[in-house]
């Protein structure tokens, strides 16, 4: 195991390299084989994208099937794009006609933009999140852990809601920013707050958590007892930790820029979701394979220059094996703790309970969306349902659902991360693909289900995780402690159940807990493939998604969910604290 | 700190970029907005094709008078000149249109010559515009002035027909060689689109050498905004002074004075698989028929931009109401019962799609009607494209279905035919009835335009005897149209929006 990690530097390069592409080309084959997949005539996608009421004859459909050379089979095509490819040229759109690399570097370019602004918020808010442990413990004066109850709060913000919100207050009541469009600096505002807001409450969270454990380490009491500045001791407290915290950059803020569609909509910017999920429904296959390969190369990059920050911040002691363990300090918890996960969970018990009594899918149109009263004590939506009734009888299903999916993605990112470097590719080539692009691929293969949603999501959704433990398995490999137990003769199993394992596995699962919410919306985000329930069965997501457009007519419609929502994360989010301080 | 640093340098460090990518991204509508009085629209639906009239954004050339046919449709829905200026029927296939004295945008004049040229590459584009599908026209120079237009078969409708955006007349330097048409400075309107933007912006300015006259807006930016949502809150924040289709949930939110309401010619319908499933037996076509009530979906779904169904055409053909035939002879309804025994432990599987959001609140409205009347409803709610091929396979025992009843004719005959009759290529009913193809030809047949409003009201009877198709609404569309604006069009085909007289106060 030691001579793997010193001396097969170079094969674990190499190694990395063959992953990635692989990775990429069998994304890049599934998409280009996409219309063959589904079964869905692509000539009539194409058609309709182009016209929505010319009539579907059979020879306007074979003048389409000529015109593309639909007939040639999926491998020419790939074959022809790729041939392109050297020259600059991506080939022409399907729909349209026109040249598909402007297109796709135009929307890149503006995607990009939009990313690096969320991560300009992400980093503000990651840092006034954190901002509080950091100060308190470079001076020493960390007494209880922290709860991380807020932070719970701000992750689980529907993005989508907080873009209606933002666009809504800030965009027309106020008059501060343009409400949608994409003209200057300042319509980039809004769009990024809505994006890095939860992604910074994310990554924050994720910082806070491991701060304790670094300013707990020897040097640092030393340091302090030495009498150096407490920012400085601050800013190697942040240097320790943040190069296990960096590689969740890529799948929480890189991968928005193909992955913020709805944000997209909402704001009216042509980015690259939009323009792939376009393509992707009209199976116009040029443009959606140049997007594809854009991200793939985004993921990628992106993914050596984290990996080249790590080096950077933890730099020779991460090769030498001469790191010390970050393990948290038993700090006492709080009492308050323990009591938000009781009043959460009363809260649900209470909400679910009530919400069984009723009917979710009376519809009664007069009794259209109803503020809050005795009768309908969380309103109606617009069909005059009781929302009550719909979030308690789409609680378990929701929570459910969610959980399980959550729990086979740690469990993927765990075995994916444990891999190490032959999986590093993987994770980059996948954490910048869209949830819809994994969503359209699973109804291609298995038609719209039940299950589509849950399988779609456990295609992508691993990759936060994967990241995460492939970033903390290479430091705790890297720490005195393993290669002293390595020396004294632990085997592998050993080594993973006693050392490995429960140095990863609660960063790992504060993450899963935090994304909870997350996935409850991509699970419900992709309805409209046809996956997942379908309605009027009740599931938070898509009551949050289906009651957005009445969002400023009627708030409680969004309200409910959300906070229930809210409360879900939170729960998870404090039993944890609650009973991780009892181990 | 070491975060706010970081974040810092990456603000820096973006800036030159942030710089070059908006400058790319195309503004060009700043600055100039308003001032000089140009008027800024959003429209709905991002061009497909980079505006070319033979795909969906030939309307987008019609809405805002950039391209003309060679006759336009008036109120009622008839031929009125506009290329042409005049023309007359030499016999039941041929027709001689005399053209007036115009200029394309280019600088060159409208000849016979160039309006044959135009229709020539129309007649020949590889994937031929709606409007020429079910007909092959001839046209031919007689001289400057005046072409003749021949069609293969008796076309009573041709002048109508002429009046599709899709056969819009462009200059020569319009169409090039791979068969690409460009609107770009060549049409013969008011306005001229002198930048397009991707799919996001296009810049117009006033046509001054416009045969009508000078248009009294100076120019127009479009924005394309597809999230309703998002038009509405461009319009209610003061950034743009037009926004087409408002859509339901958000029309409550704007002022009173600046929302308005036009009856459209879209008909929302539940359309019943009559060829195979639960469906095939009319006695159950009739129970759905009863069980369902549109006229709830008005106030509640529709949020009252909504008629309750009349028939098939709704209060936007002006002349349906008058002309409209009783329907009689159709099955008696199955009762509650019957419905029970009937279907037998069968689902009805009922289809919609998510493009346009009112559909599955709809839906869902219809599952419980149909299940108080015995049904057991088990809904399937996707994307439309995600399930186009489907319907038309039948593989859905009911749909519920937005349909334009005017396609690009202008005639009502084409919808009937595409969707009812047995050899319709828009057939999702699978309807194969004699009497209805019977009634749709003689309704295509008939020159006389009274005569043929009459026989397709006599059609439209027939189809909903079938009970193939339970009308639920007929939609009204909501613009957004800024107090500081007057003249804007208000029409049912949303053909136009903006003319000769739209402008600023």
């Amino acid at each position: 195991m030691s001579s793997a990690t010193s001396a097969g530097a170079r094969p674990a390069r190499w190694r990395a390299g063959v992953g990635r592409v692989v990775a990429g080309a069998a994304l890049l084959a599934a998409v280009a084989l996409l219309p063959w997949l589904s079964g869905i005539d692509p000539a009539l996608t194409v058609l309709r994208a182009r016209s929505a009421d010319q009539d579907p004859t059979p020879a306007q459909l074979a003048a389409i099937r000529e015109q593309l050379g639909l007939d040639e089979g999926p491998f020419r095509h790939l074959a022809h794009w790729l041939g392109g490819l050297p020259r600059g040229d991506a080939g022409t759109s399907w729909v349209s006609g026109e040249p598909v690399l402007p297109q796709v570097t135009t929307a890149f370019a503006v995607s990009v933009t939009l990313m690096l602004g969320a991560l300009v918020v992400t980093i503000a808010v990651a840092a006034l999140v954190s901002a509080r442990t950091l100060y308190l413990g470079s001076r020493r004066r960390l007494r209880q852990e922290r709860t991380g109850i807020g932070v719970a709060i701000l992750a689980a913000l529907p993005k989508f809601v907080l873009a209606s919100l933002l666009a809504t207050v800030c965009g027309v009541w106020l008059g501060w920013f343009p409400s949608s469009g994409w003209e200057g600096p300042g319509s980039m505002v809004l769009p990024a707050l809505a994006l890095g807001v939860p992604s910074g409450a994310m990554i924050g969270g994720l910082l806070d958590q491991s701060l304790p454990a670094a300013l707990h380490e020897p040097w640092a009491r030393t340091w302090y007892a030495c009498g150096l500045s407490p920012g400085y001791i601050a800013r190697h407290a942040l240097r320790r930790t943040l190069a296990g915290v960096l590689p969740q950059l890529l799948p929480t803020v890189v991968a928005l820029v193909g992955g913020a569609v709805a944000v997209e909509k909402i704001f009216n910017i042509p980015g690259l979701g939009r323009l792939a999920l376009d393509a992707a429904i009209a199976q116009d296959l040029p443009p959606l394979q140049t997007a594809t390969l854009v991200l793939v190369l985004l993921g990628v990059a992106a993914g050596l220059l984290i990996q080249a920050l790590r080096r950077a911040l933890l730099g020779p002691a991460l090769r030498d094996g001469a790191l010390p363990a970050l393990h948290s300090p038993a700090l006492p918890r709080r009492h308050s703790t323990r009591w938000v996960a009781g009043c959460c969970l009363l809260a649900l018990l209470i909400l679910v309970v009530a919400g069984l009594l009723r009917d979710p899918l009376h519809v009664d149109t007069a009794a259209r969306l109803l503020p809050p009263s005795a009768v309908h004590p969380l309103g109606t939506d617009a069909l005059g349902r009781d929302l009550l009734a719909r979030l308690g009888h789409g609680a378990l299903r929701t929570a459910g659902v969610a959980l399980a999916v959550t729990a086979v993605n740690t469990i993927t990112g765990l075995l994916v991360g444990m891999a190490g470097r032959v999986s590093a590719g993987m994770t980059e080539v996948m954490s910048t693909l869209p949830a819809v692009l994994a969503g359209l691929l699973t109804t291609a293969v298995t038609g719209p289900s039940v299950w589509g949603a849950a399988c779609a999501v456990c295609v992508v959704g691993w990759t936060p995780y994967a990241a995460q433990a492939a970033a903390l398995f290479e430091q705790e490999r890297a720490s005195s402690h393993v290669l002293a137990s390595i020396s004294l003769g632990a085997g592998r199993m050993h080594l993973l159940r006693h050392h490995l394992l429960p140095a990863v596995l609660p960063a790992v699962r504060r993450n899963a807990l935090l994304r909870l919410p997350t996935t409850v919306l991509v699970l419900a985000s992709l309805g409209f493939l046809g996956l997942g329930e379908q309605p009027p069965t009740p599931e938070w997501g898509r009551l949050l998604s289906e009651n957005q457009p009445y969002v400023e007519l009627a708030p409680w419609t969004v309200l409910g969910p959300a906070c229930a929502l809210v409360l879900l994360s939170v729960l998870a989010v404090s039993a944890m604290a609650s009973e991780g301080n009892r181990d | 700190m070491r975060t706010t640093s970081r974040g810092l340098f990456v603000a820096l460090a973006l800036t030159p970029l942030l710089a070059s990518c908006f400058a790319s991204g195309g503004s060009g509508t700043d600055a100039k907005a308003g001032a000089s009085g140009r008027l800024r629209v959003a429209l709905a639906v991002p061009p497909v094709q980079a505006l070319s009239p033979y795909s969906n954004d030939a309307t987008v050339l019609s809405k805002l008078s950039v391209v003309e046919g060679l006759t336009a449709l008036d109120a009622d829905g008839t031929a009125a000149p506009a290329l042409a200026k005049s023309w007359t029927q030499k016999n039941a296939t041929t027709w001689v249109f005399e053209l007036r004295k115009a200029t394309f945008q280019d600088g060159t004049e409208v000849t016979a010559e160039s309006v044959v040229n135009a229709l020539d590459h129309a007649n020949a584009a590889k994937i031929k515009p709606r409007v020429l599908s079910d007909v092959t026209l001839t046209a031919k120079a007689e001289d400057t002035d005046s072409i003749t237009i021949s069609t293969k078969a008796a076309d009573p409708v041709l002048p109508l027909r002429l009046a599709s955006p899709a056969l819009g007349i462009l200059s020569t330097k319009a169409y090039a060689k791979d068969g690409t048409v460009s609107p770009v400075g060549t049409g013969t309107g008011p306005f001229e689109i002198t930048k397009l933007t991707g799919k996001t912006t296009a810049t117009l300015d006033r046509f001054d050498d416009y045969w009508g006259g000078k248009a009294k807006a100076s120019g127009i930016d479009v924005t394309w905004i597809a999230d309703g949502a998002a038009r509405a809150n461009a319009l209610r924040a003061g950034e743009v002074d037009i926004a087409e289709w408002i859509p339901t949930a958000q029309a409550k939110l704007l002022g009173k004075d600046t929302r308005h309401e036009v009856p459209s010619v879209r008909t929302d319908s539940l359309v019943l698989n009559t060829r195979s499933g639960i469906f095939a037996d009319e006695s159950l076509r009739a129970a759905a028929r009863e069980a369902v009530d549109g006229s709830v979906l008005v106030d509640s779904v529709f949020g009252g931009y909504a008629d309750p169904a009349q028939g098939l055409f709704g209060p936007a053909i002006s002349w349906a109401a008058d002309k409209r035939v009783a329907v009689t002879g159709r099955a008696t309804a199955a009762t509650t019962a019957q419905v029970k025994s009937r279907t037998n432990g069968r689902t009805v599987r009922l289809a919609t799609y998510t493009n346009r959001t009112e559909l599955p609140e709809a839906a869902t409205v219809l599952q419980q009607q149909l299940e108080k009347a015995g049904f057991t409803v088990q809904q399937d709610v996707r994307e439309y494209t995600q399930m186009e091929a489907d319907l038309l396979a039948g593989r859905y025992d009911a749909l519920v279905f937005s349909r334009v009843t005017l396609l690009d004719t202008g005639d009502a005959v084409a919808y009937l035919a595409s969707d009812f009759a047995s050899n319709g290529v828009y057939n999702i009913a699978g309807l194969q009835d004699s009497a209805v193809d019977q009634a749709i030809t003689s309704a295509a047949a008939e020159g006389d335009t009274a005569q043929r409003q009459q026989k397709i009201m006599r059609a439209e009877a027939e189809i909903l005897r079938t009970d193939a198709v339970v009308p639920l609404i007929h939609e009204k569309v909501v613009q957004g149209i800024s107090t500081d604006v007057e003249g804007v069009v208000l029409d049912p085909r949303e053909r136009s929006l903006i003319d000769l007289d739209t402008r600023l106060k």
